[in-house]
């Protein structure tokens, strides 16, 4: 099994890497998920519209809101909704969101995400069918999700394998979905719902799916014979590789510690930092992008925390600088004069006291706060399968490996300073070191402002 | 590497979620109980068969089979994608699979790589000799690339071989091409009798039987062709664009510009626009065609984007409502891979347009050689006679593109009429 998954991953690689520009359902596509959720009093539907180039050159010429006003009404002309044997209509819940994201040769694309509820009192029999945008091609879904104050059993699957219409299965020996029709049966009880597994195993076991917190997490792993501690594994070893990426940090965190002339023990500390922030800051990201995805997409919220680890990033380096300069009115240390300095004298020499948790606290956050698209893809992937529990625990081993990367590059620079303490070196440039390292840090930061700013206008 | 990991994340899900595929698999495994199936269903088989069997390369045939069948019923591209992936597999496993190559010969022609798709048909005839399906895709390659004669050769193989849809539907073109359109009409209906394994070969027959009416002027039997094209694959949206034509033959503009919007709207295909915007311009809605004639424009980067720059139908497009320059280039193009009557036809139009119009003329001629009757054929080589100053050819083309049927296009048969009375006026210089 793990072989198959590996395999599969690979072909995906190499089918991603090929088509990376074109839209994966080709470009006369029009794309709409719906997600259902019953709960005791309503029934509540999230309408996704993914729709390619063509139909939106088409569409031209139109203001984002007579784009969005049209899919309104072929959303309240389409969705039927049949609870206890009545039609019920369908209102719309919220403004909606409507966002053209790039397309290829330099057309767009639609993206629409609208809500809508319908209050019926204790509904039983619930039937859904979503009749929008009749005889154009592209993916097609209904996907169940656990409402509350009701125990319901589903026709359609409960997964989404394409994140809320971001990403389509590559697989060449799936087709798209063309799923259009739904039913529930619906009992009071505490939020659970019982659904197909996938979308192409409808007649398969069926399966509890909420509620099962990390016992599920573990009972799939039993099932899952291992495969389980090989992701984990497998997400501990990304986080690793993940952090010797450009721009994860690591010039900033060896330069800090060179600059404060931190020890084994601030480089622990550092990783341990990153670990924490960088799994909170997922989490904290995941949660708002949850929240907000009412009126804000995930991919512009990336910009803005780019831009606040950037501004963070420059001030810490310059107050590493300030007490670089600061300092540099004493005596030059020298590695001769042992005990010279008064904290920590077995430190080879070296001067750590401009070391403060807050300092550590802040480089480490300002590391880890970084936002990881890649992570928070993973989270929302497992938000969507309804596999929340495995999502963060695969956030936080992955956090652990960009941690424990970190950590031992931040060992190596302390040692590497240590080594270089005992070899006969030119005073002068290792006491400029630690102020090249905080200037290093404030250029670190600069660039990543820099970045940050052109992808906000 | 995100993305991927993500997607390994999904995977791991659905396959830890316990996979039963296995179940449909005896079904499959026999692909004669799949005879009359549906595409639908097939690909469901041949999917799990593929599934069950990884490294034979032969279920990978089918399956990209079914794909390509699922394009011509849909339009949906992004099953040439799926057919091409599973097209590679299988000759990775085995390069000398028939079927395999008879995908990649078809899949090659649909991407209008002629030499390369006859290079695979040919393949596949030498893997399996008595297989006939390579002689199809061997037969458009060489007509597309005007080699009609080695074409006619291929076709009497062919139908020796296997009297059936695909070869009369086959004959029935080349016989057009040639001119002889009662034959032509006569190979279509053999071929309609013939009948096939998916409604949309038959559908797409008659669609074709329904455009050779048309063009001899048999209005009502036209639309009774795509009618019972329609009825016999709903929603067929080269039958509802052939209707349409009809209506705009009658003269009914609204009726025809309502019927082609709807194609457009489910398969917004150029040729589907361009019919659409001409026929507004015939009905004096400027605006709107202007409008809906840009959409090609769009389609035409789109393509470029993926590496397809070659068009027939873009030069024609480019010719009459773009660039006359960027359409010489394009059909310059054309001509260079695959001088066919078509890409003659193409070239010699945008010539024309852009202001050459003897050598335009001499492109046309080479349109005509084969004694095609086209109307589009006569009415460019007609324009383009008349621009060069020959009176007497010219009003020899144009009039014999009205004379099988007076409303060939809502746009160009008035135009043709015109020019023939402006000719018969003597209003056109004769020079040289």
């Amino acid at each position: 099994m793990r072989a198959r998954v590996l395999l599969i991953a690979v072909a995906l690689f190499a089918l991603l890497a090929a088509s990376a520009s074109a839209h994966p359902l080709g470009n006369f596509s029009i794309n709409h998920l719906d997600r259902l959720r019953v709960s005791a009093d309503r029934v509540d539907v999230t309408y996704i519209l993914d729709q390619a180039e063509i139909p939106t050159f088409q569409e031209r010429g139109l203001s984002s809101d007579a784009v969005l006003a049209k899919k309104r009404a072929e959303v309240e002309r389409g969705l039927v909704l049949t609870v206890n044997g009545a039609r019920v209509p369908l209102a719309v819940a919220g403004p909606g969101q409507i966002s053209f994201p790039p397309g290829q040769g330099g057309l767009k694309l639609t993206r629409v995400v609208l809500p809508l509820v319908a209050r019926v009192p204790g509904p039983r029999s619930v039937q859904f069918h979503d009749g929008t945008f009749p005889g154009r091609i592209g993916w097609k879904a209904i996907v169940a999700q656990p409402g509350s104050g009701t125990d319901v059993h589903s026709s359609v699957s409960s997964g989404d394998p394409t994140s809320g219409l971001r990403s389509y299965p590559k697989s060449a020996l799936r087709s798209p979905l063309d799923e259009r029709d739904a039913t529930l049966s619906v009992k009071p009880g505490n939020g659970s719902l019982t659904a197909p597994k996938g979308p192409d195993q409808g007649e398969a076991t069926t399966h509890n799916r909420s509620g099962d917190g990390f016992a599920g997490v573990f009972a799939d792993a039993a099932a899952g014979r291992g495969v389980l501690v090989f992701f984990l594994l497998a997400a501990l070893a990304w986080g690793a590789m993940h952090a010797l990426s450009p721009g994860h940090g690591k010039t900033m965190v060896a330069a800090y510690l060179v600059g404060t002339r931190g020890r084994a023990r601030h480089a622990v500390a550092l990783g341990a930092t990153v670990t924490v922030t960088h799994t909170m800051g997922v989490f904290a990201l995941g949660v708002v992008t949850l929240l907000l995805s009412q009126w804000i997409l995930p991919e512009q919220l990336y910009p803005w925390l780019n831009l606040v680890s950037g501004l963070m990033v420059v001030v810490i380096g310059a107050a590493v600088l300030r007490k670089r300069v600061a300092s540099s009115q004493f005596p030059v240390p020298s590695h001769h004069h042992h005990g010279h300095h008064h904290h920590h004298p077995a430190d080879g020499g070296r001067r750590s006291a401009d070391i403060s948790p807050k300092g550590i606290i802040a480089m480490g956050a300002s590391a880890g706060l970084i936002p990881c698209p890649s992570a928070l893809v993973v989270l929302l992937a497992a938000i969507a399968q309804h596999q929340i529990a495995l999502g963060l625990l695969l956030i936080t081993m992955f956090s652990l490996g960009l941690a424990a990367t970190l950590t031992g590059l931040g060992l190596v620079v302390v040692y590497a300073n240590r080594l270089t303490s005992r070899i006969n070196m030119s005073g002068r440039l290792v006491a400029a070191l630690p102020a090249v390292s905080a200037l290093v840090i404030v250029g670190a930061g600069c660039v990543l402002t820099a970045h940050a700013v052109p992808q906000l206008v | 590497m995100a993305a991927v990991f993500a997607v390994a994340l999904v995977v791991f899900m659905l396959v830890n979620r316990g996979s039963r595929v296995h179940d449909t698999v005896s079904d499959a495994d026999n692909p004669a109980a799949l005879v009359g199936a549906s595409t639908d269903t097939r690909i469901k088989s041949f999917q799990a068969l593929v599934r069950a069997h990884p490294k034979d390369s032969r279920g990978y045939g089918l399956l990209a089979d079914a794909y390509l069948q699922k394009v011509r019923e849909t339009g949906d591209a992004s099953y040439y994608t799926r057919a091409g992936a599973v097209l590679h597999t299988a000759l990775r496993l085995n390069p000398r699979d028939p079927a395999a190559l008879t995908g990649a010969s078809t899949l090659a022609l649909a991407r209008h790589d002629f030499r390369g798709g006859l290079d695979y048909a040919e393949q596949a005839r030498m893997a399996a000799p008595y297989v006939v399906k390579p002689l199809g895709d061997i037969v458009d390659a060489q007509v597309e690339l005007g080699r009609y004669a080695e074409a006619r050769r291929t076709l009497h193989l062919m139908v020796d071989a296997q009297p059936n849809l695909a070869s009369y539907a086959r004959v029935s073109y080349w016989r057009e091409l040639h001119g002889d359109l009662p034959g032509a009409i006569r190979a279509m209906k053999l071929a309609v009798s013939a009948g096939g394994q998916a409604a949309e070969n038959v559908a797409y027959v008659q669609t074709l039987l329904g455009n050779l009416y048309f063009t001899v002027g048999r209005l009502d039997d036209s639309r009774e062709a795509y009618r019972t094209a329609l009825a016999r694959f709903p929603g067929y949206v080269p039958a509802s664009a052939g209707l349409a034509g009809v209506e705009a033959a009658h003269g009914r503009f609204s009726i025809a510009i309502r019927r082609y919007r709807d194609a457009v709207a489910r398969l917004p295909l150029p040729q589907y626009v361009v019919a659409l915007g001409e026929t507004e311009l015939a009905a004096g809605r400027r605006a709107a065609a202007r409008r809906d004639l840009a959409l090609v424009g769009a389609e035409e980067k789109l393509l470029q984007a993926n590496g397809v720059n070659t068009d027939v139908d873009l030069a024609l497009f480019e010719a009459s409502h773009g660039s006359p320059t960027r359409a010489v280039v394009l059909a310059r193009r054309a001509w260079a891979q695959a001088p066919s009557v078509r890409s003659a036809d193409a070239l010699g139009w945008a010539l024309t347009r852009a202001g050459r119009p003897a050598e335009g003329l001499r492109f046309g001629h080479r349109a005509l050689a084969l004694g095609s009757r086209d109307p589009m054929f006569l009415f460019h080589a007609g324009l383009s006679a008349s621009a060069a100053g020959r009176a007497g050819e010219a009003r020899a083309y144009l009039a014999r593109s009205v004379a099988l049927n007076r409303r060939f296009s809502p746009l160009y048969a008035p135009r043709a009429e015109r020019a023939l009375a402006e000719i018969a006026g003597g209003r056109l210089q004769v020079t040289g």
